[in-house]
């Protein structure tokens, strides 16, 4: 389609030909600003110019893959991809079909618990767990771990990652018999541990920078497919008297997470803690940082004790139904509860 | 986002070599002021080239003593470590007892916190008071340590029998009048703020390290319950503090263990649980769904903002066993006495590196040590 058969007035017609623009294609990723200069009009001019643009092209063309904003999807775009979407395991059945099949990439969920009940062995367990090979149904990537406490223990990183290996040869024993065995292959525990990138922060401004660096570090690699950060909390409950800069730095991060999440198509695992919160003229139990943090992620699951059990629980998900799952940490890693009957509750 | 920074003072050691470029860029003005931006995306002034900036880098490194390379510099904190070497380097405290290290996964682990958490009475000052003197040992940290005490008076009787029994059984070690306590520094602290600037002073101390003398590497504060308890009060205001407060001390500390692979231990108090209604203090944190000693049931002291400042916490038990009885029906030498006995237990509560369990221990004239049963 023509610039001439748009509904613009001659002068106007004449200012995007001689710029240059005769197609709308040419025009569909222009940015107003950038128009507004190159015809020397005003910026709601070129506004004007890029609408009927639009317009007209949404007249012509039913492709929705044709929009103006760079980077815009129709819903039905998102949704293909959707359902092409990967998702990590948590080696946990219970835990990975309340989940729809694990953590999911491109998303930032939000784990939450008391000390001890296990956020740290989950996030070890999926900074192993992204690594396993598409031969058995992983994602064959690698791992990013932010640890801002101390807690991640190489020896249990070592000891997860050899139970995981110790899986995969079983698995490809039972469905590759024969011959095919020795094609796949399989890895050894080290190459797990050579396969985290961690990092150790001490500081709040070390972990704004990190969280900025992030961008450029996953840039040069590629295959990084889940961000760990243990925990987003630990270094911004201290000495803030100033309230609000934490607020907007909090979300700052969260921002930046998310676009690390969409851009590079990766899950970014953070893990919080709980603290008690006074309301109602008594005392319960809440996610640390506040009513505007919990906006920042996507999903949000709690961990909590029940009775002897663990469970996990699905807080918040804009996809997934609230429900709950027990599981349980072994010396393996994390694992399906050991009870027999199926405990999943869907509230 | 702007932080605002004071040019001096030990809580912006951080930030020293960054002021000193502000001092050279920025001659004028009464405050620094940073955006983030600038600290870390490295804007720098406009008029300054690759190549300047390059030199007065080298020049700013080669400058820093070599002991404080280690001090975070953005060049190498910006690279992710290699868990592979790491691995080697990782090294545990000996707590004594080959028993006892079985149960703990080696012993108590380096650059992390661990809390041991009991009643009085349990052992929590012997076992720590022990840990002073196995620091030492060369097959361990093979370091110097440093006791923060908060609960007077420090115990000299029983530090002096330590002390005897350790040399005793390390004869060969502590030959040529070398003196285990030469390299045991004890300090008192009185408040939380107290310990807190106790521990920003320390820091020069660790980084250059005097030659005769072992590196720093166990950290014991005896007790933190005891510096909190009696300073706040229980409003909302003074609990927010407070909580703040333990962040801090648990962000220096865990900033020193990491940089110079320092294993901390903190005792707490605990505080008997009245009633399970009673607000969150009987939420459940780590294994066990509830902690008995002596017939009561009780939870760590300092609540549930604490237990997120440390790495994993051990619990230390007690109750009274009966023991005797059949032999007693059996045979006469018991006649109708029962045998009572205290049965203590050392339990995992949480750790991120070790499941749930628990060994029973002993405590002798020489120490702390496990019973294997």
């Amino acid at each position: 389609m023509e610039v001439l058969r748009l509904p613009l007035s001659a002068s106007q017609k004449g200012k995007l030909i001689s710029a240059g623009y005769t197609s709308i294609a040419s025009l569909s990723s222009v940015s107003p600003s950038h128009l507004a200069l190159e015809l020397k009009v005003s910026e709601t001019e070129a506004l004007e110019i890029l609408k009927s643009v639009s317009d007209g092209s949404r007249l012509q063309s039913t492709s929705s893959s044709f929009t103006i904003v760079n980077g815009a999807q129709s819903a039905w775009d998102m949704l293909q991809e959707e359902e092409t979407s990967v998702h990590i395991t948590t080696s946990c059945a219970d835990l990975d079909s309340i989940l729809g099949g694990g953590i999911s990439c491109k998303e930032v969920t939000e784990i939450g618990g008391v000390p001890g009940i296990g956020k740290t062995q989950l996030g070890i367990q999926l900074a192993v767990n992204v690594q396993i090979p598409y031969d058995y149904g992983g994602v064959g990537g690698k791992a990013i771990y932010i640890d801002t406490e101390g807690s991640f223990m190489v020896e249990r990183a070592l000891q997860i990652a050899e139970a995981c290996s110790a899986d995969m040869a079983e698995y490809s024993r039972l469905h590759h018999k024969g011959p095919q065995a020795c094609e796949v292959k399989t890895m050894q525990p080290k190459d797990f541990l050579e396969n985290i990138f961690y990092f150790r922060v001490c500081s709040y401004t070390e972990q704004i920078a990190l969280t900025n660096y992030l961008d450029k570090f996953i840039t040069e690699h590629k295959d990084v497919k889940v961000v760990i950060i243990d925990s987003i909390t630990f270094h911004f409950r201290q000495d803030f008297d100033d309230m609000a800069l934490r607020t907007r730095i909090l979300s700052g991060m969260a921002l930046n997470l998310m676009k690390l999440a969409r851009k590079f198509g990766l899950a970014v695992v953070v893990l919080n803690q709980v603290t008690t919160k006074y309301a109602d003229g008594q005392f319960h139990l809440a996610l640390a940082l506040g009513d505007s943090w919990s906006h920042s992620s996507t999903n949000r699951i709690i961990l909590h004790w029940n009775g002897n059990e663990r469970y996990a629980y699905i807080d918040k998900s804009p996809s997934l139904r609230s429900a709950s799952a027990p599981y349980s940490v072994t010396p393996k890693g994390i694992r399906p509860s050991d009870s027999n009957n199926k405990r999943i509750k869907h509230v | 986002m702007v932080i605002k920074l004071k040019p001096q003072g030990p809580r912006c050691k951080k930030f020293e070599f960054w002021t000193k470029v502000a001092k050279v860029t920025k001659p004028q003005g009464p405050k620094w002021q940073f955006t983030l931006n600038k600290l870390y995306k490295a804007k720098w002034p406009a008029n300054w080239s690759d190549s300047k900036l390059k030199t007065f880098w080298e020049t700013k490194k080669n400058k820093q003593s070599p002991s404080s390379s280690s001090s975070p510099s953005t060049s190498t904190q910006m690279q992710p470590e290699n868990l592979l070497l790491h691995h080697t380097h990782h090294h545990h405290l000996s707590l004594g007892c080959p028993i006892l290290d079985a149960a703990l996964g080696g012993g108590i682990p380096s650059n992390s916190i661990t809390e041991l958490v009991s009643e009085s009475g349990c052992g929590k000052t012997q076992l720590s008071l022990q840990l002073l003197f196995t620091a030492q040992l060369p097959h361990g940290l093979s370091g110097s340590s440093l006791y923060l005490y908060s609960e007077f008076p420090f115990p000299y009787r029983r530090f002096a029998q330590l002390l005897h029994s350790f040399r005793s059984s390390h004869p060969i070690l502590f030959a040529n009048y070398r003196d285990p306590c030469d390299h045991i520094f004890t300090r008192d602290c009185h408040t939380a703020h107290h310990l807190l600037d106790v521990l920003l002073q320390l820091e020069s101390r660790l980084k250059h390290p005097k030659e005769t003398r072992l590196d720093i590497k166990l950290i014991v504060i005896d007790s933190i319950a005891a510096l909190f308890r009696s300073e706040f009060e229980n409003n909302g205001a003074d609990l927010k503090k407070r909580s703040a407060l333990f962040f801090k001390i648990s962000s220096v500390l865990k900033m020193y263990a990491k940089r110079f692979g320092i294993a901390v231990v903190i005792t707490n108090q605990v505080v008997d649980l009245v009633d399970d209604s009673e607000g969150v203090s009987g939420v459940q944190v780590g294994n066990l769904e509830g902690m008995w000693t002596s017939g009561r049931r009780v939870c760590p002291a300092l609540g549930l903002s604490w237990a997120n400042c440390v790495n994993s916490r051990l619990f230390l038990s007690r109750r009274e066993v009966i023991e005797g009885v059949e032999n007693g029906l059996q045979g006469d030498d018991y006649g109708g006495f029962v045998n009572r006995r205290q049965r203590r237990e050392l339990h995992v509560v949480f750790a991120p590196h070790l499941p749930y369990s628990s060994c029973e221990y002993v405590i002798r004239k020489e120490g702390v040590f496990g019973v294997d049963r």
